[in-house]
C-alpha cells in the first residue's frame, strides 16, 4: 500500500498516532456465484480508521465500496482478515450509524416516524421516540414536515431526515454510502455544508463513500483512493481542507484543492483506463 | 427456482391490478351525467323496441317487466333476503379467505425452505378451476351457506396467498438491510417493513378476490342452494321468466360495485401514504 502525504495537516485534525475508532487489517471477501466459483470483490483492504476524523472513499464504481461498509456495519462476514471497532467486534445497531445510498425512509411512515425508527428498533418507548424525534426535527428547522409523508418532500429534504435519523441513536461511527448522488449540483452543494457541520457539530467519525472527487477533497481529512476490483486501498491523501478553511466552499477555491483533484484523478484514471477498457 | 414459479404466477394474476387506481375528481359530475343518460337512452330504446315489436320481451325481457318484477320481490322480501344470503355467505368466505392467504403469504416470508416445499401444490390449487370443486364440497358441507362460505374461502386464499408472497419479494432490499444495521430483529423486520411494504399487494388481491368469490358463491348456488340470489337467477332462467333473471343479475351488480366501494375505502385507510 502506498502511503501519500501531500499536506501536512494541522493539530486540530486527527493525525497519525491519534485514537483508531475502526481497524480493518487484511480484510478480504469474496461471493460466490451460481456455481460456486468464488468472486473476489475485497482483495485486501488494511486500514486505521481514526477517531473523530472524516474520511472519504473514493474508487471505480463496483470496485466493492458498500461491501466494505456492509462488513464494517456487520451486515456482511469477511471471508479473511478482522475488522474491529474501538478495539472490539462491531455490534449491529447502537455503534454504527448507516445511511445508505438513496434516503430510503420508509414510504409509509411519517417524517416523524421515519426518524424515530432506530429508537423504535432499540425498544424506547413511544411518547420518548416521539418526543426525542421531534426535538431533532426542530432542531434542523424541518418539525414542519413532521406529520407529512416522505415523497412529499424534496430530494434534499429526505436526505436531511435520513440523516437525522442516522444521528438520532447516537452511533459513534457514521458510515454514508454514496447520500448526494441522486441530487442535483446545487443540492449538493448545500447539503454538504450543512451536513459536514451537523456532523462536526456532533463530533462524530464519518466515513463517506462518493464518485464525486471533489466532493470527497471539499469535505474529508483524509482521501482514500481505492483500486478496480478485487480492490484494495491504493493510496492514502490527507485533507483536511474543510476542517481548516471553515466550509467546503472554501476548500472548493483552495489552490490545493486543485492539485489534489488532479492527484487522484490521475490515481483512478490510470484504473479506469487499464485493461477493463 | 421453486419459489421462482409462486413469483411470476403472482404477475399474472394481477399485472394490472398492482397499482391502486387514481382518479381525478373534476370531471367527475360531467362523466357521471354522460353515464345516466347512456344507461336512460338504452332503457328507453329497450322499452320501445318491445312495445313496437321489434325484440321478443319473452326472451329479453322488459324495463317496465323488470321494474315490476323488482317490486314484487321487493314486497314480498324475498330480493332483500336472497341478497343478505347471496352478501353474507361471499362476504365471510372473501374475508376469511383474503385475510387467511394474506396472511399465509406473509408468513412464508419467514422460510425460504417451507415456500419452496409448498411451491407445486400452490402453483397446481391456483391453476384449477376452484369451481370444479364444487360437487365435492357441497357433499361435505351441504347444501346451505356453510359449503357456499367454503366455496368462496377456497377461491380467494390462493390468490392472496399468491400475492401477498410475491409482494414480500418485491421489499426494497436495502430496507432490510437497513433495518438490520439498526440490530433489528428477523420479527422487527417482518413487521415493521414486511407487512407495510406488502399492504399495496394484499390490498391488491382483495379487489381480484371481490370477483372470485361471487363468482364460487353464485356457481355453488347453481349447483344446490336454498335461497340466494345465485339460486333466483337460476330457477327464473329454467322458467324463462328473464324478467326475474334481470333482477337478480342487477341486483348482483349492486352487490359487487358496494364489496369495491368498501375495499377502496378499507384503501385508502390503510394505504393513506399511497393518496398522492
Ligand atoms: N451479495 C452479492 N453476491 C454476489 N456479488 C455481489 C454481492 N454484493 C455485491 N456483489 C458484487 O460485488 C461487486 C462490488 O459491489 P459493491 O460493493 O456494491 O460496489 P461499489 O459500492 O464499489 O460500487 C459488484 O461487482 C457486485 O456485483
Ligand atoms: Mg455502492
Amino acid at each position: 500500500m502506498t502511503l501519500s502525504t501531500p499536506l501536512r495537516e494541522t493539530a486540530a485534525i486527527p493525525s497519525v498516532g491519534a485514537d483508531v475508532a475502526i481497524a480493518l487489517d487484511h480484510v478480504e471477501k469474496h461471493f460466490e456465484d451460481k456455481q460456486g466459483n468464488p468472486i473476489p470483490v475485497i482483495r485486501d483492504i488494511t486500514l486505521d480508521i481514526r477517531e473523530h476524523e472524516f474520511i472519504s472513499i473514493v474508487g471505480p464504481s463496483g470496485c466493492g465500496k458498500s461491501t466494505m461498509f456492509n462488513i464494517i456495519a456487520n451486515l456482511l462476514e469477511p471471508s479473511a482478515g478482522s475488522i474491529t471497532l474501538r478495539g472490539s467486534h462491531p455490534i449491529r445497531g447502537a455503534h454504527i450509524g448507516y445511511m445508505l445510498q438513496r434516503d430510503l425512509l420508509f414510504p409509509w411512515r411519517t417524517i416523524l416516524e421515519n426518524v424515530a425508527l432506530g429508537l423504535e428498533v432499540a425498544g424506547v418507548p413511544r411518547a420518548r421516540r416521539l418526543a426525542m424525534s421531534r426535538e431533532h426535527l426542530e432542531r434542523y428547522n424541518l418539525a414542519d414536515f413532521a406529520d407529512a409523508y416522505p415523497h412529499t418532500l424534496s430530494g434534499g429534504m429526505r436526505q436531511r431526515v435520513a440523516l437525522i435519523r442516522t444521528l438520532i441513536t447516537d452511533p459513534d461511527v457514521i458510515l454514508l454510502d454514496e447520500p448526494f448522488s441522486a441530487l442535483d449540483y446545487q443540492t449538493r452543494l448545500v447539503l454538504e455544508e450543512e451536513i459536514l457541520s451537523i456532523l462536526k457539530s456532533f463530533d462524530k467519525t464519518v466515513v463517506l463513500i462518493t464518485h464525486d472527487i471533489g466532493e470527497a477533497i471539499a469535505m474529508s481529512d483524509r482521501v482514500a483512493v481505492m483500486t478496480q476490483r478485487p480492490t484494495s486501498v491504493k493510496r492514502l491523501y490527507e485533507v483536511g481542507l474543510s476542517r481548516r478553511l471553515g466550509s467546503c466552499l472554501k476548500a472548493r477555491s483552495d489552490p490545493r484543492y486543485q492539485t489534489l483533484f488532479d492527484q487522484i484523478w490521475a490515481d483512478l484514471d490510470i484504473q479506469m483506463g487499464g485493461p477493463a477498457s | 427456482m421453486s419459489t421462482a414459479s409462486l413469483y411470476t404466477r403472482r404477475i399474472e394474476v394481477s399485472a394490472d391490478e398492482t397499482k391502486p387506481r387514481k382518479h381525478q375528481d373534476h370531471h367527475l359530475w360531467k362523466e357521471n351525467l354522460w353515464r345516466l343518460a347512456i344507461v336512460a337512452v338504452l332503457i328507453v330504446a329497450w322499452q320501445f323496441a318491445v312495445d313496437f315489436g321489434w325484440v321478443n320481451a319473452f326472451l329479453m325481457g322488459s324495463p317496465g317487466g323488470i321494474a315490476i318484477e323488482a317490486w314484487r320481490q321487493l314486497q314480498s322480501g324475498q330480493l332483500l333476503s336472497d341478497t343478505w344470503t347471496t352478501l353474507y355467505a361471499t362476504i365471510v368466505g372473501f374475508l376469511l379467505g383474503s385475510i387467511g392467504g394474506s396472511m399465509a403469504g406473509l408468513l412464508l416470508w419467514y422460510s425460504r425452505h417451507v415456500a419452496r416445499i409448498i411451491d407445486p401444490f400452490v402453483v397446481a390449487l391456483n391453476g384449477l378451476p376452484k369451481i370444479s370443486l364444487a360437487p365435492m364440497i357441497i357433499i361435505w358441507f351441504g347444501s346451505g351457506m356453510l359449503s357456499k362460505v367454503a366455496l368462496a374461502f377456497i377461491a380467494t386464499f390462493i390468490v392472496a396467498l399468491l400475492s401477498a408472497y410475491q409482494g414480500t419479494h418485491q421489499i426494497d432490499a436495502n430496507l432490510v438491510n437497513l433495518m438490520r444495521s439498526l440490530g433489528a430483529t428477523k420479527r422487527q423486520i417482518f413487521l415493521k417493513v414486511v407487512v407495510p411494504a406488502t399492504l399495496p399487494w394484499i390490498i391488491s388481491a382483495f379487489r381480484l378476490n371481490i370477483g372470485f368469490a361471487l363468482i364460487a358463491e353464485i356457481g355453488g348456488e347453481f349447483i344446490a342452494s336454498d335461497k340466494g340470489l345465485g339460486r333466483s337467477i337460476f330457477v327464473a332462467g329454467n322458467l324463462f321468466n328473464l324478467n326475474a333473471v334481470w333482477v337478480g343479475v342487477l341486483t348482483l351488480m349492486l352487490v359487487a360495485i358496494a364489496l369495491y366501494l368498501v375495499v377502496s375505502r378499507i384503501e385508502r385507510h390503510l394505504l393513506p401514504w399511497e393518496s398522492r
